[in-house]
């Protein structure tokens, strides 16, 4: 499987102790990858460093066949990576508003930016809520209408941190179904979760972080279905 | 009491009577003042966003200085400014002094350390996953920074309209700086204190309701805008 994006060499130090070192990191296009890790470990602090957010002490990014240190890769992955929190910011805003948000950013007209969101609106089961105050939703509708505002922007690679903490199984298997469709239309996505029985289905790679290093876990076969591997350290 | 019912009195006839006097001081502070915040609060508000976003050194003694001088008697500000500005001073070819670009100037140094603290204080309660969030989404640092604005609206609009409050009924800067010339640099403040000394209570009373008025005017808007923003949290 062809990987979408290349880090290597990632390291980062906060408050002087070294919270990562990672050799090589490949993501591959159109697959999920879970990552897992206990409390602390930095599984959001590399989703960060992956997605332009946070600037790590030293990383080398592999993306569309160039080879640049991450300062000068920053705009191009910030154009196609998407990061979404473990609980997802929504402006103070209409839904309909905090979704059109990214699309005003990219220049498109108020009329065509309409159009898209409310089929976007369709596409999430959410045109009910469309003129609701975003911040009066409940934990699991913040988190599909973030997935619809990232999904609006065609995104090659969506990062998402702990996707469905704090949810009641509803809004879990729900937001599962959400990305499960955007893996269909061919979204790359990696997420962090501690629940790896709900997101194992969606999940073709496994990895875990460990003392800042990560270790594969499960890795697709080219038929793409999952076998387990002995755990191998700093292997993409 | 009697004397001060007829003063009142005479103070309302003042003002509806449409006195040329009266309403050019009160036009002239009203100028004054929107000036000096409308030429501080850009700035004021991307200092208070680095002070409030980003690490560098000194930040700290940055943010206790703009503190500090945010308590600074009004005078103070005037005699230094009046320094600054008089033949002898360093900026004395400008002939700026008793005039009313320098009772702004002197409003701006007023208003600019407020303006900072309480945006700073409103930056720094903001959510980071605003800012995370604009950037991710494909906004420029620029745009993000006017979508961080707009979700802590009401805290910067509580700074803004308290440096109005200060500046707008300041006297002692105005005083020293502007002089207190009557059709050139006389505003409310200047106006009342003058006046008052004069025993013209009259004026003094009208201009005295301009600022009363002003005041309960700025806050009912604040808490109507901010019990909107409450309803919809």
């Amino acid at each position: 499987m062809s990987s979408l994006i290349d880090y290597k060499n990632i390291s980062i130090f906060l408050s002087g102790h070294s919270v990562l070192n990672i050799d090589h990191l490949a993501v591959p296009a159109h697959q999920c990858t879970l990552l897992t890790g206990k409390n602390g470990s930095g599984k959001t602090t590399l989703l960060k460093i992956m997605s332009g957010l946070l600037k790590p002490n030293s990383c080398t990014v592999h993306y569309q066949g160039l080879d640049l240190p991450w300062k000068q890769a920053k705009p191009y992955i910030q154009k196609d990576i998407i990061y979404l929190h473990q609980q997802p910011y929504l402006f103070d805003a209409s839904v309909a508003d905090n979704i059109a948000y990214g699309l005003y950013r990219a220049g498109e007209s108020k009329s065509a930016a309409h159009h898209k969101v409310m089929q976007a609106l369709d596409w999430a089961n959410l045109t009910h809520l469309a003129h609701r105050s975003a911040k009066q939703l409940s934990g699991g509708e913040k988190q599909r209408v973030a997935v619809t505002r990232a999904r609006i922007l065609s995104p090659r690679l969506l990062l998402l941190d702990e996707p469905t903490a704090s949810m009641d199984s509803d809004a879990k298997q729900q937001t599962c179904l959400l990305l499960q469709r955007l893996k269909s239309e061919g979204v790359s996505i990696m997420l962090s979760s501690h629940e790896t029985h709900i997101i194992e289905h969606i999940a073709d790679r496994h990895l875990h972080l460990e003392n800042g290093s990560l270790k594969h876990i499960k890795q697709a076969t080219t038929s793409g279905k999952v076998t387990s591997l002995n755990t191998i350290k700093n292997t993409p | 009491m009697n004397d001060l019912s007829q003063a009142s009195l005479n103070a309302f006839q003042l003002l509806f009577s449409g006195n040329d006097d009266l309403w050019e001081v009160i036009s002239l502070s009203f100028g004054v003042s929107f000036s000096a915040i409308l030429i501080a609060t850009p700035f004021a508000l991307v200092i208070a966003f680095i002070l409030a976003f980003f690490q560098f050194p000194f930040r700290r003694t940055l943010i206790s200085l703009f503190n500090t001088f945010m308590s600074v008697p009004a005078v103070i500000i005037g005699l230094t400014l009046y320094l600054i500005l008089s033949r002898s001073g360093p900026l004395g070819d400008l002939r700026l002094l008793f005039t009313s670009k320098a009772m702004v100037i002197g409003q701006i140094m007023l208003s600019f350390p407020l303006l900072v603290a309480m945006a700073h204080a409103s930056f720094q309660s903001a959510d980071r996953r605003a800012w995370e969030t604009a950037i991710t989404l494909g906004a420029a640092p620029s745009r993000a920074f006017f979508t961080l604005m707009y979700e802590v609206r009401f805290g910067l609009i509580a700074a803004i309209v308290a440096g109005f409050g200060r500046v707008v009924a300041e006297i002692g800067c105005s005083m020293m700086v502007g002089g207190n010339i009557l059709h050139s640099t006389r505003n409310i403040p200047t106006a009342i204190a003058l006046e008052t000394s004069k025993g013209e209570f009259a004026q003094g009373i009208a201009l005295g309701m301009v600022l009363l008025v002003l005041s309960l005017s700025l806050n009912a808007g604040v808490s109507i805008f901010q019990g909107k923003g409450e309803l919809q949290a």
